[in-house]
């Protein structure tokens, strides 16, 4: 097996080698050879929740026709449904492979029968990435610090921002989009946690990055109240307590963990 | 026919559990989190699970509603009370179990536990005398697992004896 910085660099080498590739979080866009996949190129916008939905359930062992139109237009039975996804599917074809022949194989969806799935090999997926990293992260966290450093900038990098904004009201989009940014705020908290001795301002950066994409999330007050009072900043410490107390009675109607509050007492009896 | 997505409602529910000591030292456990209604977006912070029946009895009200825009008055009120019956039932029994979960996870495995009992019991009346059940049945936690497996061999040796008498038959 490859070492670990290899693999790092593997995964984001693909990134610009990739015939096809795809950017999920925060927004939504694809570039063939280099070149960005315009939005009148996609056509109909079922083309592109397909591609998306393909994305989303790359995985999966290969999807039944019938059960992709359930899942994204809820109307398998109807003829409708049908037609929806036959020029969605053409949709694609012609975005991906604008030279393919037709009736020759696809390259980037393997279809058997009436089965579908996205070949993983030739496409480059920044979601598929922020998971390959994490992976290395949490594996070496305990025994290579350096590489899980490095690992979880690269993976919090690609995390621009929730999983395909566009498709928020999407049933077949959440469990993706939690998942993603449970692994982002882990990985988050994770990093800052290593950080607060050694560097506490990169660790103050991260611990507010984690309160942008949640901001009751107490671990990232309680990590910043321990990176200014590393700093010797004590009143900011006690002014992010504070934050940390309004903001849990204002959501949840509750008030800090007894491990915040005893930091706190540490930082007003020194 | 309507779409299925029309009659559908998501929520997304993100628990996170917290557990710490209590100032006299006893083990606490607290539940925090946000329950998401997927297609409208709305969004609700809680504590207390009771806050996300709540929440999610108001959006399949509105569900209900919509679904009725057509109807008469008189019919609106009928369907309306029998989609709320029907959440009241929902609402109180499979809560429970999570509430309980909350309140005492070890609470929690144990009726899971006994389900198994249960069962074990109904097999025995069926089986008993081919099988040694009562030993099943004073099982500890530990052979929960075990017992399960065994009973799915079972099943599939069921299965095939089944098969083996249908092609006798014929």
């Amino acid at each position: 097996m490859p070492n670990p910085e290899s693999r790092i660099e593997s995964i984001l080498s693909k990134k610009s080698h990739a015939e096809i590739r795809v950017k999920t979080l925060g927004g939504f866009q694809v570039w063939r050879s280099g070149a960005a996949i315009s939005q009148k190129d996609w056509g109909r916008d079922a083309a592109i929740q397909l591609f998306q939905f393909f994305i989303t359930n790359r995985h999966r062992h290969a999807l039944h026709k019938e059960q992709i139109i359930d899942y994204i237009w809820g109307n398998a039975e109807t003829k409708s449904g049908q037609q929806n996804f036959k020029v969605a599917m053409h949709g694609i074809n012609k975005v991906l492979e604008p030279g393919r022949k037709s009736r020759s194989e696809a390259r980037f969806i393997n279809r058997q029968g009436v089965s579908y799935q996205l070949k993983l090999d030739e496409i480059w997926i920044d979601t598929e990435a922020m998971d390959q990293l994490l992976a290395i992260a949490n594996q070496h966290l305990l025994n290579n610090s350096a590489i899980a450093r490095k690992a979880y900038y690269e993976a919090i990098e690609l995390y621009e921002g929730i999983y395909l904004p566009n498709r928020l009201y999407e049933d077949w989009s959440t469990e993706e989009r939690e998942r993603l940014q449970l692994a982002a705020l882990n990985a988050l908290i994770s990093l800052s946690e290593l950080l607060v001795k050694e560097n506490p301002l990169e660790s103050i950066r991260l611990a507010q990055k984690i309160l942008q994409i949640d901001h009751a999330w107490e671990d990232a007050y309680r990590i910043q109240m321990e990176a200014y009072l590393e700093k010797g900043n004590r009143p900011m410490a006690i002014k992010i307590y504070r934050q940390c107390q309004k903001v849990l009675d204002e959501e949840f109607g509750i008030g800090p963990l007894p491990e915040t509050q005893q930091l706190y007492k540490r930082i007003t009896n020194i | 026919m309507s779409n299925r997505k029309e009659e559908t409602a998501s929520f997304m529910i993100r628990f996170t559990q917290k557990i710490f000591e209590s100032e006299k030292g006893e083990a606490q456990v607290q539940w925090r989190g946000n329950i998401r209604h997927v297609q409208g977006g709305d969004e609700k912070r809680f504590s207390e699970f009771e806050e996300v029946v709540k929440f999610i009895q108001s959006k399949l009200q509105d569900l209900t509603i919509q679904a009725m825009e057509n109807k008469s008055p008189e019919e609106q009120k009928g369907i309306l009370a029998k989609s709320f019956d029907l959440w009241k039932k929902m609402a109180t029994e499979a809560p429970k179990m999570v509430i309980e979960t909350i309140k005492d996870p070890k609470k929690q495995v144990a009726q899971i536990q006994d389900q198994i009992q249960d069962q074990l019991s109904q097999v025995k009346e069926e089986i008993g005398q081919k099988f040694d059940v009562d030993s099943w049945l004073s099982s500890s936690k530990s052979d929960s697992k075990k017992i399960l497996e065994k009973l799915e061999s079972l099943s599939g040796e069921v299965a095939r004896l089944n098969e083996k008498v249908d092609q006798l038959k014929k």
